[in-house]
């Protein structure tokens, strides 16, 4: 069919087909269940209708989130009234990215993945929960640069979310206090980047989400070797995925405000596709595997190399960060 | 007495090729990656090195790859 039949038909069917369908499933969904629910007209709003290209002509397209939707009486009516000329996919569930501009706002309850800082640092991520081995107590997982301001903090100091930069302030946006912190150490070799933070009581958070990718698995891959697939949600790129492309990384040497730092054991990552794997203020990143286990604690990064000359994306090993500060993930 | 595994070799190697790298350029990364089929040295640079300069293919018989990877910064937001 052509351009104007298929826009034709669309509307049409969209005020006809559609909403008689869908009339009574949308007003149920405004109260109590007064009836036995039909999921297969709930579903409809799972349903999207447009239009595609057929070679040089066009076509009805039909994209379904939910398989049962497939033998719906509504797909039936709108083959019959197209004719045939209908494309229908199933393209599965379609989820809201946590995008970084969302991860920059005030979020309340906390998410894995936002803004947040030591009151005096301009922002990085909140990686992920822990929970303190002795104490039991939840605290927020980042870096030592994020949460405790390259050595220059002290236990008590407020921790901001979302950070500075994104408008965080100390007298409204405290969120909870720094509770302690791996040195960086200016000589020598450093393993981690790394510290936590305790939550004010009231301050409440979705402790395990992972943006789209589902909810934190517990420890991931003990063995990272170049070629694994893995992910992270940050503040500045938001949700990516990448690849390592070395592991047990000596010598990297890492420009901080207090001057070089030197990094041992370290895992590289490359962005997939076109894209970095991480930008300025996703320091703190919990990077997770393809199973949604937490490999790698972000927090350094470069912008030249990779197959995509995109920058690389380092990382310190994950159980090594939680051995360090006493802690375990919250799964 | 038994031989060394490939990874082990690329791990002892680490040393001394981020010594003869050193001589070269400014190191700022020795890891551990594939190359070919085996396990082998991955060299990160921060800056470019003159097209004359003669880069060792290997270190102690484990490959060695060379990457300019520019400076490395800690990834705050800026």
């Amino acid at each position: 069919m052509n351009i104007d039949n298929a826009r034709g038909l669309k509307a049409s069917l969209l005020e006809n087909v559609m909403e008689s369908f869908a009339e009574s499933s949308a007003v149920r969904s405004l109260g109590i269940r007064s009836q036995k629910s039909d999921p297969g007209k709930d579903a409809l709003r799972t349903m999207a209708i447009g239009i595609s290209g057929k070679g040089k002509d066009h076509q009805l397209a039909i994209r379904l989130q939910r398989r049962s939707l497939e033998d719906h009486p509504v797909l039936t009516k709108i083959r019959k009234q197209a004719k045939g000329e209908v494309d229908i996919k199933y393209v599965g569930r379609i989820l809201k990215l946590e995008t970084a501009a969302k991860l920059q706002k005030r979020r309340r309850p906390l998410v894995i993945g936002c803004s947040i800082g030591h009151f005096k640092i301009t922002a990085g991520t909140l990686g992920c929960f822990v929970r303190d081995r002795s104490t039991g107590e939840i605290l927020i997982l980042s870096n030592n640069h994020v949460l405790a301001n390259e050595n220059n903090a002290v236990a008590g100091d407020a921790i901001i979310q979302p950070g500075d930069v994104d408008g965080g302030k100390k007298s409204t946006d405290a969120i909870g206090n720094l509770r302690s912190f791996v040195r960086l150490k200016k000589t020598g070799k450093n393993l981690v980047d790394c510290a936590v933070a305790s939550i004010k009581q009231g301050i409440k958070s979705d402790q395990r989400k992972l943006g789209t990718f589902g909810n934190l698995a517990g420890l991931g891959l003990e063995v990272l070797v170049d070629g694994t697939q893995v992910r992270k949600v940050g503040r500045t790129t938001g949700e990516t995925k990448g690849r390592v492309t070395a592991f047990e990384l000596d010598n990297v040497v890492v420009g901080y405000d207090i001057g070089n730092v030197r990094f041992d054991d370290q895992i590289e990552i490359e962005g997939a596709g076109s894209n970095s794997f991480s930008d300025g203020g996703d320091s703190g990143s919990l990077i997770i595997d393809k199973d949604r286990g937490a490999v790698a604690l972000l927090f350094a990064g470069g912008d030249q190399g990779g197959s995509n000359n995109k920058g690389l994306t380092y990382g310190n090993p994950i159980r090594v960060v939680l051995d360090a500060l006493k802690v375990d993930l919250l799964t | 007495m038994t031989e060394s595994s490939p990874l082990d070799r690329a791990r002892a190697a680490k040393a001394h090729a981020h010594a003869v790298f050193s001589k070269l350029g400014d190191v700022v990364g020795v890891g551990i990656t594939t190359i070919g089929s085996k396990y082998g040295l991955k060299i990160n640079l921060a800056s470019p090195l003159p097209t004359s300069t003669e880069l060792p293919t290997e270190v102690d018989g484990v490959p060695v790859r060379v990457e300019v990877v520019g400076n490395i910064r800690k990834q705050d937001s800026e």
